[in-house]
């Protein structure tokens, strides 16, 4: 069972997401849920056991670009994947090159999510 | 009511298929994260500024060129769509329903980035901005560069309007 983080700046799409892992019926055990960065990194910080992180890009405060790279430098490899509007741009490439595993595109299905997280959890 | 010329040359899209995409891309949204099928109608003729008792999302394009693209939504239409995203009751205007007429014109807002993108264009998208009322008006960078499209959904009606404008 994994625990996952949801980070997007929309408590909407936090809701749809989660709702979208059970329908996808990955094992999901517990779900944190962030509106920005800088809660994402709070809620690693508070040492809770994440085993996958799934992040916007666009938020406030501090996007998903700068969010990877401050997980990273604080020494953490826990699978990101990026859960954007910005499908199929160069600011992928960047984020992928930032340390994140992998980019589904807004909107999804819970088949999508499957195949793209049934291989990380 | 139309998309200007430079814009569909320089995209390699003819107003036509930009409103064709415009509709695909509201009917993948609504049908994979509302979980509702809207229909869509011929694009307006005439601008419609104008809205009562109404939400309006909105999410802001920059760069090459400079536009938003919008829904404008009934109130009591918002309510259904928000409950449905939600799976869970809304009957109220507040920060839920707010945020997901929001998040449709983000997921709008992507949709419409990715046809620039793949036409060369740099376009960056703006954080989603949501206003609401009994009465307000809506000020287009230009109503002549514009495709407006109706669609209709649970005996209602709601609009996706595109506006672009070149940079100089």
């Amino acid at each position: 069972m994994a625990n996952i983080l949801i980070v997007d700046d929309s408590s909407t799409m936090r809701k749809i997401i989660s709702r979208s892992l059970r329908q996808a019926g990955l094992t999901v055990d517990e779900i944190f849920e962030a509106g920005d960065g800088i809660e994402g990194l709070g809620v690693l910080a508070s040492g809770k056991k994440i085993d996958l992180i799934l992040s916007d890009i666009n938020m406030p405060n501090m996007d998903g670009l700068e969010f990877i790279k401050n997980v990273r430098a604080n020494g953490n490899n826990v699978p990101i994947v990026m859960i954007t509007t910005e499908g199929g741009d160069e600011i992928i490439k960047e984020a992928i090159s930032s340390g994140a595993s992998d980019s589904i595109k807004k909107p999804f299905t819970p088949d999508q999510l499957q195949e793209k997280l049934g291989g990380l959890i | 009511m139309s998309l200007n010329a430079e814009f569909a040359a320089t995209a390699c899209l003819t107003e036509e298929q930009l409103a064709k995409y415009i509709i695909d891309s509201t009917r993948e949204v609504f049908s994979t994260m509302v979980m509702m099928d809207p229909s869509d109608d011929l694009p307006l003729i005439e601008p419609i500024n104008r809205f009562k008792c109404s939400i309006t999302g909105m999410v802001g394009f920059a760069g090459t060129y400079s536009g938003v693209i919008s829904i404008h939504c009934p109130v009591s239409l918002a309510l259904k769509i928000t409950s449905s995203m939600l799976g869970m009751e809304c009957d109220e205007v507040n920060d839920d329903l707010n945020d997901a007429i929001g998040e449709i014109a983000n997921m709008l807002g992507g949709s419409v980035k990715l046809v620039l993108s793949k036409g060369g264009l740099d376009v960056k998208l703006s954080i989603p901005t949501v206003i609401s009322g009994e009465d307000y008006t809506v000020n287009s960078l230009s109503d002549i560069d514009c495709v407006v499209i109706p669609f209709n959904l649970d005996g209602e009606k709601f609009l996706v309007g595109l506006t672009l404008k070149k940079e100089d």
